[in-house]
Parts: C-alpha cells; structure tokens; sequence
C-alpha cells in the first residue's frame, strides 16, 4: 500500500514537471521560439524527425545549445546558420529552398489533363 | 479531334519523362556533412582522464587521429580490438575522446579491454564533441596540422581503414 502510495506521488508529480523547468532561463515567448526552432531542425543521429521528438543525447544537446543561442539574443536566421555550417543543409526540416509546390501539384494537373481527355474522347465519339 | 489526343497523350508523357529525368538529376538530400576542411573547437580547457590538462596546440600538430568513444557504446567496443590494433600494429598514435561517459566508468572500460589511446580526453558533459560536430560515438577524426582531413561517423574497421585512412599514412 505505502508503495503504491509512493508510485502515484511520484506519477501524478511528473505532471507539473514542464519543460519550462528543464530551461529555466527562458520566458515563456522564448520558450516558444525554443520549440519552434527545435521542430524545425532535424536530429542529426536520426535518419528522420526533430530534435524537439528525439531523445537522442545530440538532440538535448542542440536543444539545450540553441537554448543558450537564444538568451545570447540570437535570431532564428543566426540559428539556423550556426546549425547548417556544422551539420549543413541536411539539420534543416524546414528549408525554403527545398519547398517546391510544383511537387504537390504535379498529380492534381495530370489528373486534370487526364479527366479533360478522356471526357473530350468519350464526348467526341458518342457524337 | 483524334490527332489532338494522340498529340496530347504524346506531350503529356514526353513532360512526364521529361520530369523523371529532371529528379534524377537532382542530388539527393545529403545527410549530416562532416565536419572535414574545419579545426578544432578553440577555447575549451581539456582534461585527461587522469586529470591532466592539455594544451590545445598538442591536437593541431603533425598527424593526430581522434576518436570519439565511451563505455556505454556497444559499436565503440566493436571497434576496440581494431584501435588496439592501428596502436600495436601500425605503430599510430590514437588520442580518445570519452564522451559522456563517467570517469569510473570510462577508466574501468579501458582496463578490462586495454587502451589503444595514448590518452583521452574526458568530455564529461559532451559540449567539446558537439561543437566539434561529433553526432554520437564511435566517430573518427584524422587532423593534419590542426584540419580535419576526414572524418568517420560511426565503426572503423580494416576495411574503413584501407579505403579511407590509410592513404594519409
């Protein structure tokens, strides 16, 4: 009983443990930008995910250094930089010139084009 | 109207190989680049695990292989009998980096399993590795003269070995 007691204290107190603790420096609006900046850039040791989903030791660290990035007024740019002249371009999830829409809309025009034609045709030849 | 379709069709396919093309010339998404044309972090101060210190300068002369082990890593222990091996064998002088790794721990890894090292470095806390660019262990740095001519993430082996260090020797 005093163990099962001692196991729901311990459970119930993991609760108000918030990652606000684990940086104590930061305010809540850096805390923000902290997981922000954390989804956005890649674990370095995993082939996929951020380091904000990783519990990969490289990934608390980067956390834990972009942290320390941001109390030394560093801006997100700044960051970034630091991160891809160490780990290069790879490190960032959410590069801008990587983003090619034409990738998404490559399917949906040849579905159009497909559709146009073979309505066009059966139009055409049930004339 | 049928040659239309048949234009068409031709067209659309001539644009889809012409896409499939393009993507493969497309270089793929590297992976994490290593850290070789770069030195070493300056500024931090170095502790053996005897807890000495060492001067910065000893690691940017001559030829200094560097690698990032500890005692909780299972590949770094795979790759013990090897380091064991460039030390005795080839007569190379390997300088560790024990990388988040307790002290007891680390010294009592090296003796159960000898030391290839002629000394290692204790980054406790781990901030040298990651300012050096090092994503986990084990990694193996060649320095020549203060710059990183390669650089090994993950297992060195014989074969790792010849194709990519041994031309530096």
């Amino acid at each position: 009983m005093k163990n099962l007691a001692i196991f729901f204290s311990i459970f119930f107190l993991g609760f108000f443990i918030s990652a606000e603790q684990l940086y104590p420096g930061l305010d809540e609006q850096q805390l923000k930008r902290l997981n922000y900046l954390s989804d956005n850039i890649r674990c370095p040791k995993c082939s996929y995910g951020n380091i904000s989903s990783s519990n990969a030791p490289i990934s608390k660290d980067l956390k834990e250094e972009i942290a320390q990035m941001i109390l030394a007024n560093k801006t997100n740019d700044e960051i970034y930089d630091t991160m891809t002249e160490r780990y290069g371009d790879y490190i960032l999830l959410n590069d801008p010139e990587k983003r090619n829409p034409l990738i998404f809309l490559a399917p949906l025009i040849v579905l159009i084009i497909s559709i146009s034609v073979v309505t066009i045709y059966t139009i055409k030849k049930s004339k | 109207m049928k040659k239309t379709i048949v234009v068409l069709t031709a067209a659309l396919l001539v644009a889809l190989v012409w896409f499939f093309a393009l993507s493969l010339n497309t270089p793929k998404i590297s992976n994490v680049k290593t850290q070789e044309g770069k030195s070493l972090p300056s500024g931090f101060e170095l502790i053996k695990l005897n807890g000495e210190k060492i001067e910065e300068t000893e690691l940017n002369e001559g030829m200094v292989l560097l690698n990032v082990w500890a005692s909780w890593c299972i590949t770094c222990l795979v790759e013990h009998r090897f380091l064991k091996e460039l030390s005795n064998t080839y007569n190379i002088d390997v300088i560790g980096i024990n990388y988040k790794d307790k002290l007891g721990d680390a010294i009592k890894y090296l003796d159960k399993n000898g030391d290839p090292y002629i000394y290692s470095i204790h980054d406790y806390d781990g901030k040298y590795a990651l300012k050096l660019g090092v994503t986990g262990a084990p990694e193996t740095f060649l320095l020549i003269d203060g710059e990183i001519v390669k650089h090994r993430v993950g297992e060195v082996n014989q074969q790792v070995w010849d194709e990519e260090f041994s031309h530096f020797f």
